[in-house]
């Protein structure tokens, strides 16, 4: 099982700052696109996204327990 | 007792005389005189910083007053420029400072005036594509710079050193589409001043040249939701990375990815057409606009708002009007804090 944590912008078109998925061996590109299908309004393409707190590229694997933060690149100043 | 102005800083033990001292003969550009911009050079202009420099193209708005801590109604009714207001309440705050605010748009050629005697650069901008601009300057110049942005009770903070850490471009690796701004989602003054703080204390660090306590990680947070979460950043730094990697083209220093920008003939118009083609959502954006009280009309491929003083046309690709302007600088401005 694994924790998705969404910040910012995210968590309010998620409608949840979190969400328990079994995302277990696929990769990081394959749980964007999982999202993606499931809420399409989700900016996903320059999103960063940290596996246990440490930047994650697109092909990482996710593993047991792994919590998988996006944190979308903010503009505002 | 005019000699102990500093007395509380120099007792904390980090910093001491010494560290007083290197801060008097440091020099800092803050690019962006807005709510990171105005809080930041505050606290810098205090702290007895010898040289602050502030660049912005904008004026002052009564809108700004929530949350733009150098600014007063006076200024927002008589729309004085930001870097005027801000020099001139920065010089009252302490004159042994030597301050300047330059009216202008932080374009390159404008930035690389100023950068070059600079030993930090703070982020106050409220738009990527001036931030892959400082990045690559920065890196090219071979000077730190502190990356910072908020949005409603979120933020986050980065410290970019040349050669050492990842570069803004290896963390996103293109120019994002659409940055979440504050005219579209709003923004609390604590948002603010929680980056404010990292990016003050950040550059206090490398301006009394103490690097080891240097952060290291990607800060971000969300006052609201009492989120505050570090993400290390280290593995990010990316050889192929085109503007700190080991073949370097300085994607953001070139014309092709800059925004055009053109007085229509003949028309109280300017046209922006962003560096590449878009696709936004114009209808998300149109929701979150007429949630901020804007008037907005929206078709698939057309969105228009009403401004204070403005019309402006939007289209699905980027492309925007703004009407009742010529003032190329201006338009560029209203823009960018719509689409960040």
């Amino acid at each position: 099982m694994n924790k998705l944590l969404f910040f910012a912008g995210l968590k309010d078109i998620v409608n949840a700052d979190q969400l328990e998925l079994d995302m277990v061996g696929k990769t990081v590109k394959e749980v964007k696109a999982e999202l993606a299908q499931q809420y399409s309004d989700l900016p996903l393409e320059s999103v960063m996204t940290a596996i246990n707190e440490e930047f994650a590229f697109d092909d990482d694997l996710i593993e047991e327990n792994d919590v998988i933060a996006f944190i979308p690149p903010v503009s505002g100043g | 007792m005019k000699d102990n102005r500093y007395s509380r800083q120099v007792l904390f033990p980090q910093i001491g005389a010494a560290g007083q001292e290197k801060l008097q003969k440091k020099q800092v550009l803050i690019v962006g005189a807005g709510a990171l911009g105005s809080s930041s050079a505050e606290m810098l202009v205090r702290a007895g910083v010898g040289k602050v420099t502030i660049i912005d193209r904008d004026y002052v708005e009564f809108s700004n007053l929530q949350r733009q801590q150098l600014y007063t109604e006076e200024d927002a009714t008589s729309r004085v420029p930001k870097a005027i207001a801000a020099e001139k309440r920065l010089k009252e705050i302490n004159s042994s400072a030597a301050v300047t605010g330059v009216v202008a748009e932080a374009t390159k050629e404008l930035l690389e005036q100023y950068l070059i005697d600079a030993d930090v650069l703070i982020d106050a901008t409220d738009n990527f594509e001036t931030r892959m601009l400082l990045n690559d300057l920065a890196v090219y110049h071979h000077i730190p710079w502190i990356y910072g942005a908020c949005v409603g009770s979120s933020g986050m903070s980065f410290t970019i050193i040349p050669e050492e850490t990842p570069c803004l471009n290896c963390l996103l690796q293109k120019l994002p589409v659409q940055g979440m701004t504050c005219d579209t989602v709003g923004i609390i003054a604590p948002a603010v001043q929680m980056v404010v703080t990292h990016q003050v204390t950040e550059a206090l660090k490398i301006l009394i040249e103490d690097r080891q306590a240097l952060r290291g990680s990607f800060l971000h947070f969300d006052l609201w939701s009492n989120a505050y979460s570090s993400m290390k950043v280290s593995r990010a730094k990316n050889p192929a990375c085109q503007t700190c990697g080991t073949e370097r083209s300085y994607p953001y220093l070139k014309g092709e990815n800059k925004t055009k920008t053109a007085v229509l003939c003949g028309r109280e118009t300017v046209q922006i057409r962003p560096s590449h083609a878009k696709k936004l959502s114009l209808i998300k954006l149109a929701d979150s606009l007429k949630k901020n009280g804007y008037k907005v009309m929206v078709h698939p491929f057309l969105l228009s708002v009403e401004l204070e003083q403005n019309r402006l046309v939007l289209f699905e690709d980027g492309r925007a009007l703004v009407h009742d302007t010529k003032d190329v600088t201006y338009a560029k401005s209203l823009y960018d804090k719509l689409l960040g």
